[in-house]
């Protein structure tokens, strides 16, 4: 009993393959977007390795490179083919590679699911990167005369105008962290002496932000310092005040760019894969229907196209019987390669 | 009758002629759609810049008649590719013989017209907008402050979004905003003492210090952002007035928008220009070709040789027989004059 018989005479043959024929142009065209979306995301992670601790997991944009090429140069393989399935002759020379060819298709479609799902499933180790790396950035903020770190100030500061966010969670992570370097603080200064004395690491902390964190829609000048002391600036209460400082934190703002960015390519990845599979189905069905042409000298005839020639659990079971055979085989081979020795050696 | 400038056409220069003009008519077509392309970018950098240009100033008209020329090309460029394609094909070639005659009148005055106008905007508006900006930018710098005043709520808005993209702080300088009074009254503590000093300076009572807004910070600066008492030389560690100031954004918003928009007008003018000659060159050609294929009547393949020529005679003549036949056709009836004659005529004052 076959899987899904399908009657195919010599004109439905024919619509067969030139409609795959088109088809599989088409789909090295979704081949090339694949591969273009994976370059765009591998630049878009090079440009800030620098707040991820340049330790990001490239696994997801090689893998849509990777996936891209092979589908360039699978489906224009079988656009070849498909081409060349009207004429006996041409189609004589594929005959034997195709069925190796499906299965690597069938292999290469069950990977191309799996690289759609790890693009929507990859994001959890992207926020522990863009944790320990936007810590790190804020960290070396001040060191702008390290060799090694001294662009991390430039790097932190066009984050966080260009994402509209402060901070690793929130603006109020500046204040942990002393972000004015030692040589531009007036160290005869009673105010500079008093707060480094007041913390046990003898740093600097303010309660203020870098200019970067600033809200252009804020209707008054940008109040950097002193956020936290009402007092310090007229008519201010820090409590009520929203739009003076960017509320979110650039980590928060980072994963959301990036998982839209991956799921979008997720989706796209999900569509070209039914597309793909929809392409190997037709060629299997191409495939046994011009096996099916009982006589080679009447190409008018009918045939028959299926995907599986028994059904599931029958070809299962004789896809079992082959591996078993296979073994069997080698068991057999060193057997008697063993006994050959072993006269030898006696 | 002498026919102006006749070109003689047998089957072989005549098939190139339409090869050549195919190729020509899909340049002229990429050509009109680069221009649209790129008068629809300047429309939206316009409309985020609008704030900055005075509003008397014209310069929004010449995107708008670049895409109207653009179009007129892109539909030039069209129309050819399918004259010259079917001219080759005596059954294509029949129902485009009506309409190639008005079709070329339209394309000569429409997009000739167009176009010439697109050009003479393109080398005559540039030179405005350094006025425009002038007064623009004073008029935004000058109502920074007033994000409570209706018509002037979003400028603060606009110009730190400004200085952060197009990396420029103040008009000519970060010193044009010690002049202004960029931060509002609502703002100032009237029981402050320096507050009331500093008011108290000026002659119109404004509130001016030695500060810059955070938009004009330089983040490839190695410290800090020093953005208050500027001129101060005590104020701050390390810090001299006096050197350039790597502090903050060294251009003036001025400048960088003037060359930006100059660019962007320097490149739809060159971009005119060439459009301008190859719906020139696809023009010519198509008369030609339209002429010299009437010679031959309905016998598009023949081996034949015909003339083409730009007008059946020469000026005096059309002039002469454009006037009689308006006489003519005025004397029994009131009738316009052929209208074929008058464009005809723009044509030849043109050319």
């Amino acid at each position: 009993m076959a899987l899904l018989k399908v009657k195919f005479d010599q004109k439905k043959r024919v619509k067969l393959a030139q409609g795959l024929w088109l088809m599989n142009w088409f789909s090295v065209l979704a081949g090339i977007i694949i591969f273009s979306l994976g370059l765009f995301l591998k630049i878009e992670l090079r440009k800030r390795s620098d707040v991820m601790n340049n330790s990001e997991s490239h696994f997801v944009p090689n893998s849509l490179i990777g996936m891209g090429v092979l589908s360039c140069v699978f489906n224009s393989l079988a656009g070849k083919i498909c081409y060349d399935a009207l004429d006996p002759a041409k189609y004589a020379r594929w005959k034997p590679w195709l069925k190796p060819y499906l299965a690597i298709c069938v292999l290469f479609n069950i990977v191309l699911f799996l690289v759609a799902l790890c693009c929507f499933l990859l994001r959890g180790s992207l926020e522990n990167t863009l944790s320990q790396g936007l810590k790190n950035g804020m960290k070396y903020y001040r060191d702008t005369d390290t060799p090694g770190r001294c662009f991390m100030k430039k790097t932190i500061d066009m984050l966080q105008i260009e994402f509209k966010c402060c901070g690793n969670n929130g603006f109020r992570d500046w204040f942990e962290i002393q972000w004015i370097s030692n040589r531009y603080l007036d160290f005869s200064s009673k105010e500079v002496k008093d707060r480094i004395k007041s913390n046990v690491d003898g740093r600097y902390l303010v309660d203020g932000v870098p200019f970067s964190c600033c809200n252009p829609s804020s209707p008054r000048p940008c109040i950097q310092y002193q956020i936290t002391n009402n007092s310090a600036h007229y008519s201010y209460d820090h409590q009520t005040e929203e739009l003076n400082l960017w509320v979110r934190g650039c980590r928060a703002a980072l994963l959301t760019y990036y998982s839209s960015l991956m799921n979008s390519m997720g989706i796209v990845t999900l569509l070209i894969w039914l597309f793909e599979v929809t392409i190997t189905i037709g060629l299997r069905y191409l495939q046994t229907s011009l096996n099916g042409v009982s006589n080679p000298e009447e190409p008018e005839s009918e045939s028959e196209g299926w995907l599986l020639e028994k059904s599931v659990p029958e070809t299962w079971k004789a896809f079992l019987e082959s591996v078993k055979k296979l073994g069997k085989g080698n068991q057999v081979e060193a057997e008697g390669t063993d006994a050959g020795q072993a006269p030898e050696a006696s | 009758m002498a026919p102006v400038l006749p070109l003689v056409l047998p089957l072989q220069p005549r098939i190139r002629l339409a090869q050549g003009l195919w190729l020509l008519s899909w340049l002229l077509a990429l050509a009109g759609g680069l221009i649209l392309l790129c008068s629809g970018h300047l429309l939206v950098q316009l409309r985020h810049l609008g704030t900055f240009l005075a509003p008397s100033c014209q310069f929004p008209a010449l995107p708008q008649a670049a895409l109207a020329a653009g179009a007129v090309a892109l539909g030039t460029g069209l129309v050819g590719a399918g004259a010259s394609r079917a001219s080759l094909n005596a059954a294509l070639y029949l129902p485009w013989r009506g309409v190639l005659g008005p079709l070329l009148v339209a394309g000569t005055a429409g997009g000739g017209g167009l176009l010439v106008l697109a050009l003479g905007l393109a080398l005559s508006l540039p030179g405005s907008l350094d006025e425009a900006l002038e007064e623009g930018l004073g008029t935004a710098l000058a109502h920074y402050r007033d994000t409570e005043v209706p018509g002037h709520c979003q400028d603060k808005r606009l110009v730190d979004e400004l200085q952060l993209r197009y990396h420029c702080c103040g008009r000519h300088g970060y010193k044009d905003w010690f002049g202004v009074q960029w931060v509002s009254s609502r703002y100032l503590d009237p029981s402050d003492q320096d507050v009331v000093d500093r008011i108290q300076s000026n002659v119109e009572g404004l509130y001016l210090t030695d500060g810059v807004p955070f938009s004009c910070c330089n983040p490839h600066s190695p410290r800090p952002c020093l953005q208050n008492r500027l001129s101060d030389s005590y104020a701050h560690p390390l810090f001299d007035p006096r050197q350039p100031n790597q502090n903050l954004w060294a251009q003036g918003c001025h400048e960088v928008l003037l060359e930006h928009l100059q660019d962007l007008a320097g490149t739809l003018g060159s971009m005119l220009a060439v459009t301008f000659l190859l719906q020139a060159l696809v023009l010519l050609g198509l008369r030609y070709l339209q002429t010299a294929l009437e010679g031959l009547g309905g016998v598009i393949d023949g081996e034949g040789e015909t003339q083409g020529y730009l007008f059946p005679s020469g000026l005096k003549e059309m002039l002469k027989t454009a006037w009689l036949q308006g006489w003519i056709a005025h004397r029994p009836a009131p009738e316009e004059a052929p209208p074929g004659e008058a464009p005809l005529k723009e044509d030849l004052s043109e050319a």
